[in-house]
């Protein structure tokens, strides 16, 4: 019976991740928004992850994407790789390479310096993956140092604290235009940038296909990580901290250790999917790190549920679909409602509607209902075999 | 940056040693069975204000964290601050012109007496129903709306101060409706896990307040014209040396300038404290809400009723933010997102002042208009000074966070 289960789990995620497969070949005039909508998934279910399953209410996760974003921005705007040293920048050698840091002049020191180089000299940005992995190094970084300095807060002032560290860290991007580009945002290669071919087919740097299936492949790597995480004793000592935590550490919970390990793994998802957000969108600002956005990834979280990473996830693609089918406006007679505005407001009043009346989200319930069917049916079947078995049991 | 390096080495060598001390003197205090309490917060000072000396100092002698030693090496760390920043930027305003200093601090005030105003609604919500409002803001900015739609464009003729008024019932009961709707199933029991779902509700809620506003009156700023214009005046009358006031201005002693429309802006905000002091400290109700506040079963034998206090004292937190905002229209410009920087420094007071706490909320308010309105001023590149205008205000917090969480003035834990 217990490997049924085993098979309807392993079923649902080769037709949850098949379909999302597909998905592109249904909708191909959507595929932004379904890359969208799966950066949100990811944001959405570890958020979920960190606040719905361990407790720990932190408003950071925007800026943990961002950090990510900028991590994979600013390496590729700043370092690169050449096979001669320039003499005029800051440079490392490694074995016939030179990692060179740019400055931020005009002409910077590596195009002052290229004259003089000797001809043939390759010069070359990092690969995606690699600031990609470097920018999920410095979320996680981040995530430690953050973990590590809440400990003793609860609730309400965790909810202060990441605030004040989102907006601090939004501030200083804002401020800092020489390096990052300010509110007009920073260039970001894509993440292919001669194009690549898969399956025969070339698809060049600006075709939607490689990073829809690089967030994909991100996302239910993501998601089965999280499910692992969510199902062994990781999973169950953060929630033990969640219902409480002197009780959790009397009953020999490292609530120090797995508090903070919970933000690392958390950040370090979240400026994943921001690095490959970066990628994709090619051009990003710091907007990306306001609070609106972190409301939204929220919603997105509550409305799907937030004690469900799946919930959460779902919750997410749906909500992101649909803000994007609500963008028309609405003409009724000469009265027009702009829609892209109102659908947020709409998107609010639901949050606030779902928190007050359906405290496990929309789409939660909806879940268990259909994975507790198949548990009702198994009951059954095993009652009537008993009743086979032993026919002068009364079966109620 | 242009600005000397040696400037920065000064900040981080405080910051080292600052956290040296603050992460050993307990240990050290513990190791002496010495009291413990806030000797962090008296390392991180001590260290940072006399570096490895004052440190081997205070833990030879373990005196136990007074207010005198804290005061002192406070003091110190500012005097060093000061000292760095005269050193690396001669040229500055800040340095060269007491005028200009004395300016932006009596600025930092006023404007700082009406911050202040607005947390008081925070810490008030905060003491009585024990959540933090998160869309704290969107009153104050929903306040500064309809005071300059009710001012500016449905009645313009109308007298400011009833455009104030206007916005004080609307957010008052604005307040007791959400309070109703949405904060009364926490303390009746309908609601799992009360803690978070007031944050996220709160934070909804603010989320629902600044779209609706964006939608109803668009992105564009708004700005009402100056409440009132006031007389030219000279005291005395021939040189104006104690007092100088001209339409929009006030000079006094010939040193320290306030705009009017900020004057004006303190004004309301003075009058309200005392009304909401009388309020709290002579009338039944007052009484009844600060008496919740205290010990609400206690309250409850008596025949108070705290569900009414609860929706009464998350109504005039509204209302108070409210009014600050309708106050500051004339001073700054409105958008609907006026309410974010808003909500983040009502935090960082009530956090500097003490959660629950009504005079350090205030206190806390003036502390951080000066702050704000010196690093403004004193910030040698003015763009960056206005890009990082928020952080200030965030760095008290996280300071306050990690050194006395319970505030200036708030109840131990």
């Amino acid at each position: 019976m217990r490997n049924n289960l085993r098979l309807l789990k392993a079923l649902t995620w080769v037709v949850g991740g098949g379909f999302l497969l597909i998905l592109p070949f249904l909708i191909p005039t959507r595929m932004h928004v379904a890359i969208i909508a799966l950066y949100y998934a990811i944001l959405a279910s570890s958020w979920a992850l960190l606040a719905g399953y361990g407790g720990q209410f932190s408003f950071a996760h925007m800026a943990f994407a961002g950090l990510g974003a900028y991590t994979a921005g600013l390496v590729g705007k700043f370092f690169r790789l050449t096979t001669a040293p320039t003499h005029v920048c800051h440079e490392w050698s490694l074995g016939g390479w030179w990692l060179v840091v740019q400055d931020t002049g005009s002409p910077t020191c590596l195009e002052t310096a290229k004259a003089s180089m000797p001809a043939g000299t390759v010069i070359m940005q990092f690969p995606s993956w690699l600031d990609i992995t470097l920018g999920i190094l410095v979320g996680g970084l981040f995530g430690l140092l953050i973990g590590a300095l809440v400990l003793r807060l609860r609730r309400t002032y965790l909810a202060l604290f990441t605030i004040a560290f989102a907006e601090i860290l939004r501030t200083a991007i804002n401020a800092e235009r020489d390096i990052t580009g300010g509110p007009g945002g920073l260039k970001v290669a894509p993440l292919f940038p001669d194009g690549i071919t898969l399956f025969g087919h070339h698809f060049s740097a600006a075709d939607k296909w490689p990073p829809y299936l690089v967030m994909l492949i991100l996302f239910l790597g993501i998601m089965a990580l999280m499910y692992w995480l969510a199902g062994s004793r990781f999973g169950l000592f953060i929630r033990s901290i969640r219902e409480d935590e002197e009780a959790a550490g009397s009953l020999g919970v490292h609530v120090v250790r797995y508090k903070i390990l919970l933000f690392t793994v958390t950040a370090m998802f979240a400026a994943a999917a921001g690095g490959v957000y970066a990628h994709f969108v090619r051009v990003i600002a710091p907007n990306m790190m306001v609070i609106k956005e972190m409301s939204v990834v929220i919603s997105m979280a509550v409305i799907g549920g937030m004690e469900s990473l799946l919930g959460a996830a779902i919750g997410a693609i749906l909500i992101e679909f649909a803000l994007e089918q609500l963008r028309n406006d609405i003409t009724i007679g000469s009265f027009t409602l702009h829609m892209t505005d109102w659908r947020l407001v709409v998107f609010g009043a639901l949050l606030m509607i779902t928190l007050r009346f359906w405290g496990n989200g929309l789409i939660y319930p909806i879940i268990q209902r259909i994975t507790r069917r198949g548990v009702a049916e198994e009951t059954v079947a095993k009652r009537l075999q008993a009743a086979a078995a032993n026919p002068e049991e009364p079966s109620t | 940056m242009n600005f000397p390096s040696y400037f920065w080495y000064t900040v981080l060598w405080l910051i080292f040693w600052g956290a040296v001390g603050a992460l050993v003197t307990p240990r050290v205090y513990t190791r002496k069975d010495k009291f413990t309490y806030q000797t962090a917060m008296l390392g991180a000072f001590v260290g940072a204000a006399l570096g490895p000396v004052g440190l081997i100092l205070l833990w030879w002698f373990t005196p136990p964290a007074s207010l005198k030693w804290l005061g002192l090496s406070g003091l110190l760390i500012l005097v060093w601050l000061a000292a760095a920043f005269a050193k690396a930027d001669p040229d500055n305003l800040c340095v060269t012109s007491g005028s200009f200093i004395a300016t932006q601090i009596t600025n930092g005030l006023v404007i700082g007496a009406i911050y202040g105003l607005m947390a008081l609604g925070l810490t008030l919500i905060f003491s009585i129903l024990g959540i933090v409002s998160f869309a704290h803001g969107e009153f104050y900015m929903l306040g500064g709306m309809v005071t300059y739609y009710a001012t500016e464009v449905w009645f313009p003729d109308l007298n400011p101060l009833v455009g104030v008024l206007i916005a004080a019932l609307f957010t008052f009961a604005l307040g007791a409706v959400f309070e109703l709707l949405f904060l009364r199933p926490m303390i009746t029991g309908q609601i799992e896990r009360p803690g978070e779902y007031a944050i996220l509700v709160t934070f909804g809620l603010a989320f629902f307040l600044q779209y609706t506003t964006l939608s109803l009156v668009g992105a564009s700023p708004k700005k009402a014209s100056r409440f009132f214009d006031y007389p030219r005046v000279k005291i005395p009358a021939e040189t104006g040396d104690l007092l100088k006031i001209t339409p929009g201005n006030l000079t006094f002693f010939d040193l320290i300038s306030i705009p009017t429309a900020r004057f004006t802006a303190l004004m309301i905000a003075l009058v309200l404290l005392f009304a909401l002091l009388y309020f709290l400290y002579r009338t039944w109700t007052g009484k009844a809400l600060r008496a919740v506040s205290q010990d609400r079963q206690a309250a409850a034998v008596t025949g108070i009723n705290p569900k009414r206090m609860n929706t009464l004292a998350f109504a005039l937190g509204g209302m108070l933010a409210g009014i600050s905002g309708a106050a500051l229209v004339q001073v700054f410009s409105w958008v609907p997102w006026v309410g974010i920087p808003a909500s983040s420094r009502s935090f960082v007071i009530i956090v500097l002042g003490g959660m629950g706490s009504l005079p350090g909320a205030f206190i806390g308010g003036l502390i951080l208009g000066v702050v704000e309105a010196l690093g403004a001023g004193c910030v040698p590149d003015p763009h960056r000074a206005a890009a990082y205008l928020p952080a200030y205000g965030m760095i008290i917090l996280v300071l306050v966070l990690l050194l006395k969480p319970t505030g200036l003035f708030g109840r131990e834990l």
